[in-house]
């Protein structure tokens, strides 16, 4: 953790989160046997449950007297964030990886991962058409070779 | 005397096992290089492949693939900040810092002798002391294992940077992960939330490739105008003066390579984290600091991942129990190939021990001269457009994901754990604690139950045990001596010792 | 590219081909086989060793695909949802037949069609060679003098060593504590340390270190000594009512889903009824410490429903399950 006095933007939201992840995690722990035994499928996972409720507390608790980030409420907070952190590129090309996992089931894996590489090379570089084109095409034979021919794995 | 040692030196002689020797060691350190293509996967592919052949060659190939592989996972730790395999990980805290210092090519040159050198130990400890560390692996029962697990666990302390609650949770979350799916015991499902995809568990790799890969990979967006660093490549191979300053450090971590190899279900892994924290505490004064592209961080891992090798070997040939993964596959060619793998291998079929030995060193020359090969290329590879280079790690990271179990919806977790990991960069978490967590949690939940069950469920037998036995006495006051070192206890207890002497 | 861009082609035709009924070329392109188990464990050694057989005898080529996890939930689940055109071949072992009662699945082999049931292995209860029971009825007889004090070494809720422990309770009464591995490997390494008192093995796991003297055989799980393991005694003569449930062992077979075309399931039985037989593989199997079975069709069928109904009866009787084995549709021995 970096020691400096101010909060990083989001970052008391996301510890919260934490905190509260961790208490679903002892609710889901909790589920599997109860407090029947100390042997039982649930004990050691409400022993890590517990461990993560504890630090997440810690981590929660280090933040008081902080100062605060300079944003006007939530609203301005959340987008600072965004900005930060997932700027328009990072979201479009976040989004290219979700069709592209997405469409390796409908169009099958050689066909998407050469609609993928070529989209987002060329997106990320601005341009350059012919380039993207041999990248793509150079790691799609890698593949072919390494993955396919030597290894056989079964791709979709 | 005369027929071991044609057997050591049969496939030095020979010019086919020679041949194949070297391909297994050229085609394993691309084969670890690449996150998700495993040493353990390469060679049971082999098994059905080298099926017909004669079992030395076959067993050449295997030994070639397993040495370079193991050793293959630090490259793309090293350049890319993505281990290759689980025992590169800590590899990645001091080699990634180096490649962005300009030193890519350095690292490479030091990681690979290092493994060599590590290689070299593990072989030799095979050679002259299996019988007996073969032994020494049966005296473990489940609560050392416990124990060795909880040893691992605390290594949290050394390896979260800044706050140890960060790091606490990283562990803490990495063994819920862990243990997603089903129960060893009573095959209740654990945190599957009704899914039967996740009735089989998340294999750490899938979690290692999402935390290291794609979260590197959206890390990296945000420097896409940044130029890439300028490598150096000159003095790649490392000075006989600097390979001699971390003989001693080498020669620890090794050992403690070897030592954890030799247990069944800890491996590599588990070897190189434990070899980096031991350099920590031990170096008090590193090149750089540690974390910040210390050598000493990245001679520590290297060399113990390299040795555990050896390790695993020994329950294989002494005992016919497999030390880890890989030594399971091997096993499984041994039976395939007619063979008994069994405590009777090394009586009837001395030559298959032998033969082992000299082969593995064998594989260990090859790697010298093919690790330090092609390095100017390798540390190219860096200075790739970060544009290119991007889109390229997402489709390897799928590729090598997908490969493992081809699972579409351990892609897809494999992306989530990216974004994950993401995040968790973002407010200051370290990657290590979660997947040592992810490996340790699992066996420590199943070693605590079997330790539980021997007892009859007796908390009271199971401490009693703890401190009776003489191996679980020296593991736990293992145990208590690094909780009373993470925590301030020891250290203020030194300062008033020091403050007594002063005033005395 | 050019590469890249064929095998896209060839996959959309082959694609185009699955919608048409004729099989008549049947392999058309490559099988993909999957076990349900980790490479190197006793299931992939069987199969890896049988595929080249089988290969040759189809003129096909097999991908072979590890698919590990839950008691082979997830292979046999993943094979159950492709589709039923004959690429897809299930090559297993003897869990499935126990998902009903387990609550682990809904479905078993009744599910599947099976190709062929291809050998099987006996069951060996084996001790650390200094453990101060030597037979059976020794060992019964010291876990009555101290019920729950004994280790058992089981491999979980499903698994060969439970399995048998729930046949002994169903004649007889064996209390003991038990202890979970991951498998045979890591039960073998403590038994061998003596963390453990005794456990169920497979003949195959368990042969070389009784050969070399590092454990010892208790019983096997026979009406009649074998002749892997001459001089040890065949557990009827400590159990002797236990023989209703016998033979009985963990067995392998390959299996596709029950709709695909007669013609592709007729290929596949007659390859590996021939790999089965061929001699090398039956020196394999033998070497292996396993019992040739080479069961097809109605044969096949049969054996699967016997050894699901003695089972899961035995376990019922042990009181190992709390599922009535009639309620889920598997009739009494």
């Amino acid at each position: 953790m970096n020691k400096t006095d101010k909060m990083l933007v989001g970052e008391r939201t996301f510890c919260v989160l934490l905190l509260a992840f961790s208490l679903v995690i002892l609710y889901l722990a909790y589920q599997i046997a109860g407090f029947s035994s100390i042997n039982s499928p649930g004990a050691f996972p409400l022993g890590v449950a517990l461990v993560m409720i504890i630090s997440a507390a810690k981590i929660c608790v280090d933040l008081i007297g902080k100062a605060r980030p300079d944003c006007n409420g939530w609203l301005d907070a959340m987008q600072q964030f965004r900005r930060q952190h997932f700027p328009k590129r990072t979201l479009i090309f976040a989004a290219l990886a979700v069709a592209y996992l997405a469409a390796i089931q409908w169009i099958s894996f050689y066909a998407s991962t050469f609609c993928f590489l070529v989209l987002s090379i060329v997106y990320l570089r601005g341009g350059r058409i012919a380039g993207a084109l041999l990248v793509a095409a150079l790691l799609l034979l890698l593949i072919y070779l390494l993955f396919t021919l030597a290894f056989s794995v079964y791709l979709p | 005397m005369t027929e071991t040692l044609s057997y050591l030196l049969m496939a030095w002689s020979d010019p086919q096992l020679l041949l194949l020797t070297a391909l297994g060691t050229f085609a394993g350190i691309y084969i670890g290089a690449i996150p998700g293509l495993s040493v353990t996967m390469a060679v049971s592919i082999l098994v059905s492949f080298t099926f017909s052949w004669e079992v030395n060659d076959a067993l050449a190939l295997i030994v070639g693939i397993f040495i370079g592989g193991v050793y293959g996972g630090s490259r793309s730790a090293i350049l890319l900040n993505i281990p290759g395999a689980p025992s590169s990980v800590a590899t990645a805290f001091d080699g990634y810092p180096l490649a962005q210092q300009g030193e890519a090519g350095r690292a490479i040159g030091l990681s690979t002798v290092m493994s060599v050198i590590g290689g070299l130990v593990g072989t030799l400890v095979l050679a002259s002391a299996a019988p007996v560390i073969g032994d020494l692996a049966l005296r473990f029962a489940p609560r050392d294992y416990f124990l060795v697990a909880a040893i691992g666990l605390l290594l949290v302390g050394s390896l979260a940077e800044g706050s140890l609650a960060k790091g606490i949770f990283a562990a803490a979350l990495g063994a819920i992960i862990g243990l997603v799916g089903m129960d060893p015991v009573t095959a209740q499902g654990r945190f599957t939330l009704g899914q039967v995809e996740l009735m089989g568990g998340i294999h750490y790799v899938v979690l290692m490739i999402g935390l290291f890969g794609v979260a590197e990979a959206f890390y990296q967006l945000h420097n896409l105008d940044t130029p890439p660093v300028r490598q150096k490549v000159d003095k790649i191979i490392p000075s006989l003066a600097m390979v001699l300053k971390f003989l001693p450090l080498s020669v620890r971590t090794s050992l403690i390579g070897v030592v954890v190899g030799v247990l069944p279900g800890v491996g590599g892994d588990i070897a190189a984290l434990m070899a980096y924290d031991h350099a920590k505490r031990t170096v008090k004064n590193p090149t750089k600091p540690f974390g910040k592209g210390a050598y000493e961080g990245l001679v520590a891992p290297e060399t113990a991942n390299s040795a555990a090798v050896g390790g695993a070997y020994v329950p294989m040939l002494t005992l016919g129990m497999p030390g880890d993964a890989v030594t399971a596959v091997i096993i499984g060619a041994l039976v395939i190939h007619g063979l008994n793998p069994g405590p009777m291998l090394m009586v009837e079929n001395p030559h298959i021990f032998w033969f082992t030995v000299g082969n593995l060193a064998l594989a260990n020359i090859f790697l010298l001269v093919f690790g330090l090969m092609g390095i100017k290329l390798f540390a190219k590879f860096v200075e790739m457009p970060k544009a290119v280079l991007i889109p390229l790690i997402l489709v390897l990271c799928v590729v090598g994901t997908y490969s493992i179990n081809s699972s579409m919806t351990e892609v897809y977790w494999m992306l989530g754990f990216g974004l994950l990991g993401y995040l968790l960069k973002i407010f200051g978490f370290q990657m290590g604690p979660i997947i040592l967590g992810a490996i340790l949690g699992p066996l420590m939940d199943t070693s605590y139950r079997q330790a539980m069950s021997s007892v009859g469920d007796n908390p009271v037998e199971l401490l009693r045990e703890l401190v009776t036995s003489p191996l679980s006495l020296i593991l736990t006051s293992a145990v208590v001596l690094i909780l009373l070192g993470n925590t301030s206890l020891l250290k203020k207890l030194k300062c008033k010792c020091k403050a007594a002497m002063a005033r005395g | 590219m050019l590469k890249a861009l064929l095998t896209g082609a060839a996959l959309g035709l082959s694609a185009l081909t699955l919608a048409l009924p004729a099989h008549a070329d049947y392999p058309e392109r490559s099988i993909q086989a999957v076990i349900p188990w980790g490479a190197g464990g006793a299931t992939d050694n069987v199969m890896r060793s049988l595929t080249p057989y089988v290969e040759k005898e189809l003129g096909g080529k097999f991908i072979l695909n590890n698919r590990p996890g839950g008691t082979a939930v997830i292979g046999s689940t993943y094979v159950m949802q492709q589709r039923p055109d004959g690429y897809t071949i299930l090559l297993g072992a003897e869990n499935p037949q126990l998902y009903p009662v387990l609550k682990l699945a809904t479905f078993d082999y009744s599910d599947f069609y099976p190709i062929n049931i291809i050998g099987q292995n006996v069951v060996v209860i084996a001790a650390p060679a200094d453990a101060p029971f030597s037979t059976m009825a020794e060992l019964l007889a010291a876990a009555k003098a101290n019920p729950d004090t004994l280790r058992m070494g089981t491999t979980g809720a499903g698994g060969l060593p439970s399995t048998v422990h729930a046949m002994i309770n169903a004649v007889d009464e064996l209390k003991v504590r038990e202890v979970t591995f991951g498998g045979d490997g890591p039960g073998i390494t403590a038994l061998m340390g003596k963390h453990i008192d005794f456990m169920p093995l497979s003949l195959a796991a368990a042969k070389e270190l009784v050969r070399t003297g590092k454990l010892k055989a208790l019983a096997v799980l026979t009406t009649e000594e074998v002749p892997e393991l001459p001089g040890v005694e065949p557990i009827t003569k400590a159990l002797p009512a236990i023989s209703e449930y016998l033979p009985w062992g963990p067995f392998w077979g390959a299996f596709v889903r029950k709709d695909t075309p007669d013609d592709v399931k007729q290929k596949l039985v007659d390859a590996y009824a021939k790999a089965v037989a061929n001699d090398e593989f039956q020196g394999f199997l033998k070497n292996f410490g396993a019992h040739s079975l080479n069961l097809t069709g109605a044969e096949a069928e049969a054996f699967l429903k016997r050894w699901q109904s003695v089972t899961t009866w035995s376990m019922y009787k042990a009181k190992a399950i709390d599922i009535a084995p009639d309620s889920v549709g598997i009739a009494k021995p």
